[in-house]
C-alpha cells in the first residue's frame, strides 16, 4: 500500500513537470510571443532592446530559461510578471484565490443541496412524471452554455429589470471582499453562484438518481426493507449513504478543478477577478510568468485531487482500482 | 466533462453479432424522447443546409460582408441599417432590431449590419460540422489510445494514462486557448502542409484533442475488463495473435461504448466550440458559428439582445436533443450511466 | 464655475475606475496612456505640456518651462541648451530638487533602458556608451550640471528640433539622484507634483495623497490639485464601469464606454459626457516590400477603394470618429483635411475632404497592375472593432479581385508582430499615438529609414518605406520649426502629401474620446496632451 501511494506521488510529480514543460514550449512556439520588445517599450532603439534581452535572460538557451523560471516560481517565489514588472506572480495568484473560492464554494453548496433533493426525489418517485420532469430539467441545465446563461442573467438583472423590485438589489458587476462587507459579498455573488451551479445540479442529480436506482436492488437494501423500515428511510439513510461514494469523489474532482481556475467563463462574464480570469488575462497578454503560475496552481489542485480520489478508491474499494485509475 | 461508462453486467460482453444491435435499434425506436430529438436534429441540420437558399433567394443579403452604410426597405420606407440616435451629442448607433419579417432582417442586424438570421443558419453549419467532426475524430483517437492502453497494460498503459492526466489536468479551456493563440496567429505548419488560420480543421482538432482523455478513460476501462474475460483469455491461450484479438474480439465489444459516447461527445464539442468562439479563438471572421454570433451579440446585449439570445437558444436546443438521444442510446445498448461534467 | 479656482473646491476623495492597470509606475519606463495620465500631477520635467485647463484651442500641446525657471538659452545653432533650475521645489520626500538630480535622471533614462533613450536622447554628447549599457556611461560632456549657478547645460551632437518636446515627454520626469538604477515597478519614486502615490497593486488599485511639500510655482505647467485623495480601482469591465459611474459609485472611468451604452449615455446623461479629439490615427499599414503592395498603384487603389465612412461607423459614428486621408491628426501642425483619394479627388487636385470611395478607378489600377488574383492576408487585433474594420478592408480587397484571409491576433502581440519583417505581414490594422505632439513623431517615427530595423520586433516603420527624398524633406520641415513655425506648417503639409503619393499606408480615421463623469464632479478640463486632467476635478 505504501509503495502504491509512493508510486502515485511520483507519477503526480511527473505530471506536474510535464505540464510546466508543455506550457513553456507552447509559449515559445507562439509567433510574436518574445516579450523583449514589449518590455523595452514602443519605439525603443535596437541597443535598448538588446540590453533588455540580456538583462531578462532571453538570450539564454531554453532549458536554462526553463530551470531559472521554475526556480523563481517554486524556490525563491519572486518570479515577476512581464507586463506589470514590479508584480510578483505568486502573491498575485494567492490574492485572486479567495474570489474563486468564494464563487465556487457558494455554487457548490447550491448544487449539492439542489441535486441531492432532486436526485432523491426522482429516485423515490421513479418512473413517474416528477422523475421525468426533474431529469429533463437536469438535462436542460447540462445543455445551457454557462457564459450565455451568465450574459442573459446580466441582461435581466443589470439592465432590463434592474429598476424593478425584483432585481434592484443587484449590485454592479465585480467582487466585494467578505471581510469588507459581508452583505455586499453575498449580493455580488449570489447570481454568479446560481449561474455556475446550474450545470452541476443537472449532472449530479442525474448521477445520484442513477446510483440510487441501481443500489435499490442490492442485498442490504432488501434486508433493510425486509426489516420493516419505511421506504423513505431506507432510501435516505441506506441508499443515499452508499451512493455518496461516487458523489463525493465526483465532487472532489469538480471542486478542485473549479477552484483551480475552471470557473473561467463564469468569472469572465461576471467580472470576478479570480484565478480563472487572471489566467485568461495572462493568456491574452502572453504574460508567461503569470500563465505559468496560474496553470501550475490549477494543475496542482486537479492533479492532487485526482491522486486523492484514486487513493481513496484504492483504500475503500480495491475492485474498482483497475477500472478507474 | 468526464464520463465513466461501465458495462452493467459481464453478460453483455458476449461476442457481438447482429442480434444485440437489432434489439437496441428496436428499443431506441420506441424511446419517444430519442425519436423527437432525432427529428429536431434533422430539422436543424436541414434548416442550416438551406442557409444559402434563405440568404440568396429570401433575404437577398450577404451575411459575410459588412453593410453598415446600407439601407433596407421596410413598410415602403428606406430605413438605415445602422440607426443613429437623435440625442444632442449624436452618441450611439444601433443596428436595426428584429422586424419579424422573413425577407428583411427578421432577427435584426449585428454591429456590422449583417442579417442575424442568415448568420444563424450559416453559423449552424459551422457549429454542427465542427461538433460532429470533432466528436468523430475524438472518438477515433480515444478508441485507439484506450484500446492500446487497456490491452497492453504495464508501462505503455502508465505512460499513456499519465499523458492523458497531463492533458486533462490543465483546465480544458486554458489548454484550448493556448493552442488556439498559437494556431490562429500563424496557422499550422506541418512539414510541407500549411493549414490556414481560418481553416475549420484547427478548432476541430483542438476540441478533439482536448476531449481525448475524457473519452479514452471509459474505453480503457472497458478493454481492461474484456482482457480478463473468458473468451479473450481463451483466445490468448490458443495463441491467437494480439492484433487479431483486438480487431475481432475487443473492438466489436467496445463499439457499444463508443456509439453511446457519440452523441454526448457531439454535445460536448458543440459547447466547447461555442465557448472557444465566445473567447474569439474558435471560428474566425467573417465565418460565423453560434459561438461567434453570441460574441458579436455580447457587444449589443443592452440594445439588441436578440443577437446573443437566438444562437444561445439554438445551442441549447441542439445540445439538449443530443443529450436525450444519448440517454436513449444508452438505455437501448444497456450501458450504465455515470456522466459527470466540468464547468 | 465663475468663481476663481480657490479653496472652495478643495478636498474630498476622487474615485476613478479602470479595467486594468497600466504597468510599471517608474516614470522613466511607464508609457501606457493610463499611467502617463495619472502621473501627470505626480512628476515634472524641466519642460512640460501644460497640466492646467486650456484657455484656447492650441494651448496645451506646446512644451513650456516647468522645473526650469524660464525658457532655455539655445546656443550654437541648436547644439547647446542652458536651463536654469527653479529654486525651492521639493520632492515628496522633502529633499530639494538640485541640478544633480537632473543630470542623474538623464543618466537614469539610459541605465533603466527607458524606451526614450534611443530615439530621443541618443543625440546627447557621450550617449553612445550609455546606450550600449557600458559602465563608463557618465554623459559627462552631454549633460553638465553647475550647482553654483543652478544651471544644467545639454550638449547635442546635431541639432534636434524636437528636443524641448522630448524633455517635456513624461519619461524625462526628474526623480531624486538616489533613485535605484532599475525599473522600480510597483513603487513610484518621489516626484515634485501636488500628489504622491502611496500604494499600488496592479490587480486592485492605486492611492494618491497630497504631496505635503508641494507649492504651486507655475500654475499653468503644474497647478495645485483639488481632491485631497485620489483612489483608482482596477478590475471592472467597461460595461460595469459605465453603470458604476452613472450610479455615482465612481467619478470617472478610464476605458471608453462600450458602443452599446453610448445611446443611453447620450439620452440620459448628456450633461455629464465630454467629447474630445484624441491624437490617435488608425490605419492599415501596407508592406511595400511584399507583393502585391510593393506596387504603388495597388496601394493607391486600396486608398481609393476603402470606404472611410464605413470605418467611421465602426468606430461609433461621426460623433466619435473623423475620416482621415493623411497620417497627421486634426489639431497638429501640418494637419491636412484635403484628400488625394476617393471620389472626385486626385493627387494633382485633392478634394477638400473625403468624398467617398472610387471603386472604379481602383479596379482599373489593379487591372493595370496585373496583381489581381494574388493572395492577401490581413492581420488585425482580436477586438470586435478591429475585426470589423479588417472585414471592411477584406470586402474591398475581395471586390478588387484578391483572395483574402484575415488573422486576428491578441492586441498586446499584434503591434510587435506587425513590426517584425520575419513575420512577412502584407497588410495590418494598427493605430499610432505619438509620445509628444509634433509632426515628426508621426511621420518621421513611422516612415523614416532610421526607424526600419529588419528582423526586429521594434521596427515602427512597419511599411518598410525608405525614401531618401522624403527623409530630407522631413528633416527640412523639422528644422524650420525652430525658426519659422508658419513655414514649418506648410512644409509638413507638403511632406504629408508626398507621403500619401507613395501611399505606404491607408489612413482610416482619427477617433474622439468619450469621458463620462459622476453627478458630483465639476470642472472637467481636457488637455490635448494629458487628456482629462484628473487632479483638476472638483469633488462636491
Amino acid at each position: 500500500m505504501a509503495m502504491a501511494i509512493l508510486r502515485r506521488l511520483g507519477q503526480t510529480l511527473f505530471v506536474l513537470v510535464g505540464i510546466s514543460v508543455l506550457v513553456f514550449l507552447v509559449f515559445f512556439a507562439t509567433p510574436g510571443a518574445d516579450p523583449t520588445a514589449r518590455i523595452a517599450g514602443r519605439n525603443a532603439s535596437p541597443q535598448t532592446v538588446a540590453r533588455v534581452r540580456v538583462e531578462y535572460g532571453f538570450d539564454r538557451p531554453l532549458p536554462v530559461q526553463y530551470i531559472r523560471m521554475m526556480e523563481k516560481l517554486f524556490v525563491t517565489r519572486d518570479l515577476t510578471s512581464y507586463v506589470n514588472r514590479g508584480e510578483k506572480v505568486v502573491p498575485e495568484v494567492f490574492q485572486a484565490a479567495p474570489v474563486t473560492v468564494s464563487l465556487v464554494t457558494g455554487a457548490a453548496v447550491i448544487w449539492v443541496l439542489a441535486s441531492v433533493a432532486m436526485g432523491t426525489l426522482a429516485a423515490a418517485l421513479r418512473g413517474g412524471w416528477v422523475d421525468r420532469g426533474l431529469m429533463m430539467l437536469g438535462l436542460v441545465g447540462i445543455s445551457i452554455p454557462v457564459f450565455w446563461l451568465g450574459q442573459v442573467a446580466n441582461l435581466l438583472t443589470q439592465s432590463r429589470y434592474h429598476d424593478s423590485w425584483l432585481f434592484s438589489w443587484v449590485p454592479g458587476l465585480g467582487y466585494v471582499p467578505f471581510m469588507q462587507d459581508p452583505l455586499g459579498w453575498f449580493r455580488a455573488l449570489v447570481i454568479p453562484w446560481f449561474t455556475l451551479a446550474v450545470l452541476f445540479i443537472g449532472i449530479y442529480s442525474r448521477v445520484l438518481r442513477a446510483d440510487l436506482v441501481a443500489v435499490r436492488g442490492e442485498d442490504f437494501m432488501r434486508t433493510a426493507r425486509a426489516k420493516g423500515l419505511s421506504p423513505a428511510r431506507v432510501l435516505l439513510f441506506h441508499g443515499l449513504r452508499t451512493s455518496m461514494i461516487t458523489f463525493v469523489s465526483l465532487f472532489g474532482l469538480d471542486f478542485a478543478q473549479l477552484v483551480g481556475g475552471g470557473a473561467l467563463l463564469t468569472e469572465v462574464v461576471f467580472g470576478l477577478q479570480g484565478v480563472g480570469r487572471l489566467t485568461y488575462q495572462a493568456l491574452g497578454n502572453l504574460d508567461l510568468p503569470l500563465i505559468m503560475a496560474t496553470v501550475m496552481y490549477s494543475a496542482v489542485f486537479v492533479v492532487i485531487a485526482n491522486a486523492v480520489v484514486d487513493m481513496l478508491y484504492l483504500l475503500l474499494d480495491p475492485r474498482v482500482r483497475d477500472g478507474r485509475a | 466533462m468526464t464520463t465513466a461508462l461501465t458495462p452493467s453486467s459481464p453478460s453483455v460482453s458476449a461476442r457481438a453479432s447482429a442480434g444485440p444491435w437489432r434489439t437496441a435499434a428496436r428499443v431506441l425506436v420506441r424511446h419517444r424522447g430519442a425519436m423527437v430529438s432525432l427529428a429536431v436534429l434533422a430539422l436543424v441540420t436541414v434548416a442550416c443546409l438551406l442557409a444559402p437558399v434563405y440568404a440568396d433567394d429570401v433575404a437577398h443579403t450577404d451575411p459575410f460582408t459588412s453593410n453598415v452604410a446600407g439601407t433596407v426597405m421596410l413598410d415602403g420606407r428606406q430605413v438605415d441599417i445602422m440607426q443613429p440616435n437623435d440625442n444632442p451629442l449624436h452618441l450611439g448607433l444601433s443596428p436595426i432590431g428584429p422586424t419579424w419579417r422573413m425577407a428583411a432582417y427578421p432577427l435584426g442586424a449585428d454591429s456590422q449590419g449583417r442579417d442575424v438570421a442568415a448568420r444563424l443558419l450559416y453559423g449552424g453549419r459551422n457549429s454542427l460540422l465542427i461538433a460532429f467532426s470533432a466528436a468523430a475524430l475524438c472518438i477515433m483517437v480515444a478508441a485507439c489510445v484506450g484500446i492500446v492502453a487497456g490491452y497492453a497494460g504495464g508501462v505503455v498503459d502508465a505512460v499513456l494514462s499519465r499523458m492523458m492526466d497531463i492533458m486533462w489536468a490543465v483546465p480544458v479551456y486554458l489548454f484550448a486557448i493556448s493552442l488556439s493563440i498559437v494556431t490562429v496567429s500563424q496557422g499550422l505548419r506541418i512539414g510541407p502542409f500549411t493549414v490556414a488560420s481560418d481553416n475549420l480543421l484547427i478548432p476541430i482538432c483542438i476540441i478533439a484533442l482536448v476531449y481525448v482523455p475524457y473519452a479514452a478513460r471509459p474505453v480503457r476501462g472497458r478493454v481492461m475488463t474484456l482482457r480478463r474475460s473468458e473468451f479473450v483469455t481463451a483466445a490468448r491461450g490458443l495463441g491467437v495473435p494480439g492484433h487479431r484479438i483486438v480487431l475481432r474480439d475487443i473492438l466489436p465489444n467496445v463499439t457499444g461504448t463508443l456509439v453511446v459516447l457519440a452523441p454526448l461527445m457531439t454535445a460536448l464539442a458543440l459547447m466547447a466550440e461555442s465557448a472557444l468562439s465566445f473567447l474569439s479563438i474558435g471560428v474566425q471572421a467573417p465565418a460565423a458559428s453560434w459561438g461567434t454570433i453570441i460574441q458579436d451579440g455580447e457587444g449589443l446585449i443592452y440594445t439588441r439582445p436578440m443577437v446573443a439570445v437566438a444562437p444561445g437558444l439554438a445551442i441549447i436546443v441542439v445540445v439538449l436533443a443530443l443529450n436525450i438521444l444519448g440517454d436513449g442510446m444508452r438505455d437501448a445498448l444497456d450501458v450504465r450511466d455515470g456522466d459527470r461534467g466540468r464547468g | 464655475m465663475a468663481r476663481a479656482a480657490g479653496s472652495d473646491h478643495r478636498g474630498g476623495t476622487l474615485r476613478l475606475t479602470a479595467a486594468s492597470s497600466g504597468g510599471s509606475l517608474d516614470p522613466q519606463i511607464a508609457y501606457e496612456h493610463e499611467n502617463l495620465q495619472l502621473e501627470a500631477p505626480v512628476y515634472d520635467g524641466l519642460m512640460a505640456f501644460p497640466k492646467s485647463a486650456p484657455d484656447r484651442i492650441g494651448d496645451g500641446d506646446r512644451p513650456i518651462p516647468d522645473l526650469a525657471d524660464g525658457p532655455p538659452d539655445i546656443r550654437d545653432g541648436g547644439l547647446t541648451y542652458v536651463f536654469h533650475l527653479r529654486r525651492g521645489v521639493r520632492f515628496s520626500n522633502g529633499q530639494e530638487v538640485t541640478v544633480n538630480d537632473v543630470a542623474a535622471t538623464m543618466r537614469r533614462i539610459f541605465r533603466v533602458n527607458s524606451p526614450a533613450a534611443g530615439p530621443y536622447f541618443s543625440d546627447l554628447v557621450g550617449a553612445a556608451p550609455c546606450l550600449n549599457g557600458r559602465t563608463d556611461c557618465t554623459l559627462a560632456g552631454g549633460v553638465v550640471a553647475d550647482p553654483a549657478a543652478g544651471s544644467v547645460t545639454f550638449h547635442l551632437v546635431r541639432p534636434d528640433p524636437d528636443f524641448l518636446y522630448q524633455l517635456a515627454f513624461p519619461q524625462a520626469s526628474i526623480v531624486p539622484a538616489d533613485t535605484p538604477g532599475a525599473d522600480t515597478g510597483n513603487v513610484a519614486p518621489p516626484g515634485t507634483g501636488p500628489y504622491r502615490i502611496v500604494s499600488y497593486d496592479p490587480d486592485r488599485g492605486l492611492r494618491m495623497e497630497r504631496n505635503p511639500y508641494f507649492h504651486a510655482w507655475n500654475p499653468v505647467a503644474q497647478p495645485d490639485g483639488y481632491p485631497d485623495r485620489i483612489q483608482y480601482d482596477f478590475g471592472l469591465e467597461a460595461d460595469a464601469e459605465v453603470t458604476a459611474v452613472e450610479n455615482g459609485q465612481y467619478d470617472w472611468m478610464l476605458d471608453m464606454p462600450p458602443a452599446d451604452r453610448l445611446g443611453e449615455l447620450g439620452d440620459r446623461y448628456a450633461a455629464r459626457v465630454h467629447l474630445s479629439d484624441m491624437q490617435v490615427v488608425y490605419y492599415m499599414e501596407l508592406n511595400v516590400r511584399r507583393p502585391p503592395f510593393d506596387n504603388p498603384a495597388v496601394r493607391r487603389a486600396l486608398n481609393d477603394a476603402i470606404d472611410r465612412h464605413a470605418v467611421v461607423i465602426h468606430e461609433g459614428g461621426p460623433a466619435l470618429a473623423l475620416p482621415l486621408c493623411g497620417m497627421l491628426p486634426r489639431g497638429l501642425m501640418g494637419y491636412d483635411p484635403a484628400c488625394a483619394y476617393g471620389r472626385g479627388a486626385s493627387a494633382d487636385h485633392p478634394a477638400p475632404a473625403w468624398q467617398g470611395p472610387d471603386l472604379d478607378r481602383a479596379r482599373a489600377l489593379v487591372r493595370a497592375s496585373g496583381t489581381a488574383g494574388q493572395a492577401v492576408s490581413i492581420v488585425t487585433q482580436t477586438s470586435p472593432v478591429a475585426i470589423a474594420i479588417a472585414g471592411e478592408v477584406r470586402d474591398v480587397l475581395t471586390a478588387l479581385g484578391y483572395r483574402v484571409t484575415t488573422r486576428a491576433i491578441t492586441p498586446t502581440v499584434e503591434f510587435s508582430y506587425l513590426q517584425n519583417t520575419g513575420n512577412d505581414v502584407q497588410i495590418g490594422f494598427t493605430g499610432w499615438e505619438s509620445d509628444y505632439p509634433a509632426p515628426s513623431s508621426y511621420l518621421h517615427t513611422l516612415f523614416s529609414c532610421d526607424s526600419f530595423h529588419p528582423g526586429s520586433d521594434n521596427s515602427l516603420n512597419m511599411s518598410g518605406l525608405c525614401d531618401p527624398a522624403l527623409d530630407a524633406a522631413m528633416r527640412a520641415a523639422a528644422l524650420a520649426q525652430m525658426t519659422d513655425p508658419a513655414r514649418a506648417d506648410a512644409l509638413w503639409r507638403q511632406v504629408g502629401r508626398d507621403l500619401m503619393a507613395l501611399a505606404p499606408v491607408v489612413p482610416l480615421v482619427q477617433t474622439r474620446r468619450v469621458d463620462v463623469v459622476s453627478a458630483r464632479v465639476g470642472h472637467v478640463a481636457i488637455s490635448p496632451y494629458h487628456l482629462l486632467l484628473i487632479a483638476q476635478l472638483w469633488v462636491r
